[in-house]
């Protein structure tokens, strides 16, 4: 702010690139702040020769900006709109596994409604012990739909990933355990007793046997490890209750499940083989990093 | 005067860029591309080099209007035009070093054709200008470029070693040595009226 301005002998010489190092030092500097010398210099090295180059830079530096508004738009609106369309429960559902956004909830729906259903409205009383038998069979379905080449089509790759193996069996366990195991101990609280074990009595079987089913998954793959451990309860206990002589069917499947699952020796045996069952998983845990056996 | 509603100017058309116009970008550009582009290629030998140095500055400056805070636009423009230059230098460098061992004679050429025509035609020159001038002719071009790079152009010493490709601690001693050479050769200088046989 001198009130000092650029002769136009220096200007010119300036452009044609004639001023000896430190006259154009100390125009350079000028410039730094002079706004109207920085246009009649720019003006003056625009009739040279370097005229050409600076249209054509002219010409692209105006193109760059709309061009990059749109390409940043571009770059950041799956980043920043991905959350808000893909909502954080959604996410979570689709990591829980297939069970649980597949037709196996509506199964569980269809079971707990169908018991409640059948006892208040059909008035049939023996649908607790019926429902108590089929209980542990159902986490066993979900497991079984959960995890495996045959229940993900990501499996693959799925096995792949860091949160794979074991941690991701026992995430999606847990996820058919959370549907299951309150459904149908409700639905259990609203059937009549009729001589049958309490509602939350089937609670430690159906986790000793879905951590069997894990346990011995790791030897054979899940599918084949839930057919055997859900017919060996199925074949245990219901199908022996109701191939057995004397009294009312409903009623021997009540007695059979009161043998089975009433008293703490009963309830003990269950929590151990569930503690078994989960020592055998910790055990073999290795097995599911590798994808499974079969 | 005209200088205050120039600058005034200046900031306003910064704020209009940074909204993403198209027009007042278009003004900046013609007040200071020009002296831009004269002021890199007296730095730089290589035409394509400039031109790309200038046309980045000026798409940094879409992206970094906002960020101006007060300074004067044509400084604040050639500090970003400077950090550019340095750069590009150092991406040749690195090119040029993965490049096997017969490249290594052009990048020798490469380096001395940058630095000749900038300082031979400078040293004939410069006889008929002020002492200042003349003591600045009088020491070395390797001093003269590392005064230019460190108090003209505003570069860090680590800027400077990249520019001029040479260590941090030679730009040091070198810029010492400079200012001592120019003190001495203004003090031989003064007694002596303009013109005389110095």
């Amino acid at each position: 702010m001198t009130g000092w301005h650029a002769p136009d002998d220096l200007v010119t010489r300036y452009a044609d690139d004639a001023l000896p190092e430190p006259d154009a030092w100390s125009l350079e500097k000028h410039l730094e702040e002079c706004g109207s010398c920085a246009t009649r210099v720019s003006q003056a090295v625009r009739e040279t020769a370097a005229g050409a180059v600076l249209a054509d830079v002219r010409t692209a530096v105006l193109a760059a900006a709309p061009a990059r508004r749109v390409s940043n738009a571009r770059l950041w609106s799956p980043r920043v709109f991905l959350p808000s369309s893909r909502p954080r429960l959604a996410r979570v559902l689709w990591a829980a596994g297939p069970a649980v956004r597949g037709p196996w909830p509506a199964a569980v729906l269809l079971v707990a409604l169908g018991a409640v259903a059948l006892a208040h409205a059909g008035g049939f009383d023996g649908t607790r012990p019926l429902l108590l038998a089929v209980a542990p069979v159902v986490p066993l379905a979900g497991v079984a739909l959960s995890y495996g080449a045959h229940a993900d089509p990501l499996h693959e790759i799925v096995t792949a990933t860091p949160s794979g193996g074991l941690r991701l069996v026992l995430t999606r366990t847990a996820a058919v355990l959370a549907v299951s195991l309150p459904l149908l101990t409700l639905a259990g609280l609203l059937l009549p007793a009729s001589g049958a074990p309490g509602a939350a009595a089937w609670l430690l079987p159906g986790l000793a046997l879905t951590s069997a089913s894990l346990a011995l998954g790791s030897y054979v793959g899940c599918r084949t490890a839930t057919a055997v451990i859900a017919g060996g309860w199925l074949c245990a206990v219901p199908a022996r209750a109701l191939a057995g002589h004397g009294g009312h069917p409903t009623a021997r499947l009540a007695e059979q499940l009161s043998r089975c699952l009433d008293g703490a020796p009963a309830q003990g045996a269950w929590a151990a083989a569930a503690t078994l069952c989960v020592a055998l998983l910790v055990a073999r845990r290795a097995t599911f990093d590798h994808g499974e056996q079969r | 005067m005209g200088g205050h509603r120039e600058k005034d100017t200046d900031a306003a058309l910064l704020r209009a860029v940074a909204d993403g116009d198209s027009t007042a970008m278009a003004a900046l550009y013609d007040r200071h591309a020009g002296w831009l582009h004269m002021r890199l290629a007296r730095r730089c030998g290589d035409v394509e080099a400039v031109r790309e140095i200038l046309q980045d500055t000026f798409v940094t400056v879409w992206r970094s209007a906002a960020a101006h805070r007060g300074e004067e636009v044509g400084g604040w423009l050639w500090t970003i035009a400077a950090r550019r230059l340095v750069d590009a230098r150092r991406a040749q460098e690195r090119t040029a070093r993965i490049e096997t061992s017969p490249m290594d004679a052009i990048r020798v050429e490469h380096e001395s054709s940058v630095a000749a025509p900038s300082t031979e035609e400078r040293v004939l020159a410069g006889l008929e200008f002020g002492e200042v001038g003349t003591a600045l002719d009088r020491i070395s071009p390797e001093l003269r470029d590392v005064l230019r790079a460190t108090v003209v152009d505003g570069l860090t010493t680590r800027e400077t070693a990249r520019l001029l490709g040479i260590p941090e601690g030679t730009v040091k001693s070198r810029a010492m040595r400079a200012r001592a050479e120019l003190r001495s050769a203004l003090a031989h200088l003064s007694p002596t009226p303009l013109g005389g046989p110095a």
